[in-house]
């Protein structure tokens, strides 16, 4: 199977930080699944995905994401970057705008750049933005301003956004972390169901390992800036998901020799 | 605890010590006080009725303390985004926004009533200098107020747009202008109103506007004609805020 990201020996630290955030870490992501980053907060989940997405600067080792090798002195060039989305932990969306303009602003890499500053989307832009609305449940809410939405509606219109922006592969930064279970599971449902829908590959991080294990094809455990375990879900029988998110935490390596 | 008392102590002994100073030193008579209610009363009689022929005065004067504000407002609008953006902590260095927002602070300080004194000085009677004055006067204040509006912008959803791929005129566009442009239409319009309340009293100074016939009308005893004018700023000034409350109800 092809890998939508391949990452080989990378390293990163924060400026201004003394431990790495990412230590010489090698992950292949394959391409129309969706797989999990597991692990606690600070084991350089969000840290790989931002980089996966092109916003860092100054990393040491070789990373390629949809085939393209990333340039870690260099933004990515402007047209591929539509090609990975994105879904912001703290959705980052732009709360006095309407959730259609919200939306809307997702398709602003693939209009051309004059329709993109006059602010005149093509009826193809509007179908994209309107079914996006659509798969994730708010099309009803389209003309209403974000600042009065709930945290699970947000959820939704950020999903929505980097849906509009037909990405190959959708970078999730702990999109259910703020919800309740219930939500949390619709949630992960709509974003996996709908990238498997446009053959989208899907990383998404998380610290729930009952939802990882439930929603994605691989789990990828993370600790301390390193990969602790990278299995298949299917291989997961005789492990219950608690026990490996303790040892996870506990013993990095330990959970990796319990399922292999 | 003990030395918050003192602290305490201190104040109202620093409070008592100037207001004693104010009164022992400056020439209250309060029996000039007392013997005056017969003037205050003649003084208020005349006032009434307000005489109404100087609607004529009223309404040119109004109109011109209009423009001046109007004016006078976006003269500092001007000035004020090119300052705003040099004063901004996100946008230019330290090396830039210190000295620019020190010069901003020293132009708040100066009263706008001695700026249009030195503006009628250096370009002469009218509504020129007061035009001239409240630019002035009010950039200091406005060019801050941008300043404060651009760093206000959060970062994540510029991020977000460019992480989508969108252009920086884009980013400006849909990002970065929908949080700045209510800050700024609030502040500018909250701007606008103190400039038409300031510029009130210009003309008293010869630099324009209905002040000038508060100032005629009280130096040659007609209190009658004085009153009037009063009442059609007092109109005004509740208008101005009335409107004012209305928008930015709209804004928010």
């Amino acid at each position: 199977m092809s890998a939508a990201a391949q990452i080989d020996d990378l390293s990163f630290v924060h400026p201004g930080a003394e431990l790495p955030a990412l230590d010489h870490v090698s992950l292949s992501v394959p391409a129309g699944e969706s797989t999990a980053l597991l692990g606690p907060s600070g084991a350089g989940k969000t840290t790989l995905l931002a980089l996966l997405d092109g916003r860092l600067r100054g990393w040491r080792g070789r990373v390629s994401a949809l085939g393209a090798p990333l340039d870690p002195d260099h933004p990515p060039p402007r047209a591929s970057r539509p090609d990975v989305g994105f879904v912001f932990q703290e959705f980052a969306l732009v709360e006095r705008s309407s959730v259609l303009r919200n939306v809307l602003n997702g398709r602003l890499g693939r209009m051309s750049p004059l329709r993109a500053v006059l602010g005149s989307p093509s009826p193809r832009d509007q179908e994209v933005a309107r079914a996006a609305l659509a798969d994730c449940g708010i099309a009803d809410l389209a003309e209403r301003r974000v600042d009065s939405l709930s945290g699970g509606q947000r959820q939704r219109v950020a999903i929505a956004r980097c849906l509009a922006q037909e990405p190959h592969l959708i970078l999730a930064d702990e999109p259910v972390s703020n919800l309740d279970p219930a939500r949390a599971a619709e949630i992960l449902t709509l974003l996996t169901g709908a990238a498997r829908a446009r053959g989208a590959t899907v990383l998404f991080s998380s610290h729930q390992p009952d939802l990882a294990r439930r929603f994605a094809d691989r789990i990828v455990g993370m600790r301390d800036g390193r990969i602790a375990f990278d299995v298949a879900v299917g291989d997961l029988s005789d492990v219950t998901t608690a026990d490996l998110y303790r040892e996870t935490v506990a013993h990095p390596g330990i959970g990796l020799r319990a399922v292999t | 605890m003990r030395s918050r008392e003192f602290g305490g102590f201190a104040a109202g002994m620093l409070v008592a010590g100037a207001v004693l100073w104010s009164f022992v030193t400056t020439d209250v008579e309060l029996s000039r006080l007392l013997s005056a209610g017969p003037r205050i009363a003649d003084f208020l009689g005349r006032m009434v009725p307000p005489d109404p022929t100087v609607m004529n005065e009223i309404v040119k004067g109004s109109a011109e303390t209009l423009r001046i504000a109007i004016l006078g407002s976006l003269g500092a609008v001007i000035l004020s985004v090119p300052l705003g953006i040099l004063a901004s902590e996100t946008i230019v260095s330290r090396a830039v926004f210190r000295p620019v927002r020190t010069l901003l602070a020293f132009i708040r300080a100066i009263p706008l009533i001695l700026v249009a004194m030195l503006m009628v000085g250096a370009v002469g009677l009218g509504p020129l200098p007061g035009i001239i004055a409240v630019a002035f006067h009010a950039t200091g204040m406005l060019a801050k107020f941008y300043a404060e509006a651009i760093d206000g912008v959060s970062r994540e959803p510029i991020a977000a747009l460019e992480s989508a791929g969108a252009g920086p005129l884009a980013q400006l566009r849909y990002a970065i202008w929908p949080q700045m442009a209510p800050v700024v239409a609030r502040d500018t319009i909250f701007r606008f109103e103190l400039n038409l309340r300031e510029s009130l009293i210009l003309g008293v100074v010869g630099a324009g506007g209905i002040g000038f016939y508060i100032q005629t009308y009280v130096r040659s005893f007609q209190y009658d004609k004085a009153a009037s004018v009063t009442l059609a700023v007092i109109a005004m000034v509740i208008a101005i805020e009335a409107i004012n409350i209305v928008l930015r109800r709209r804004i928010a």
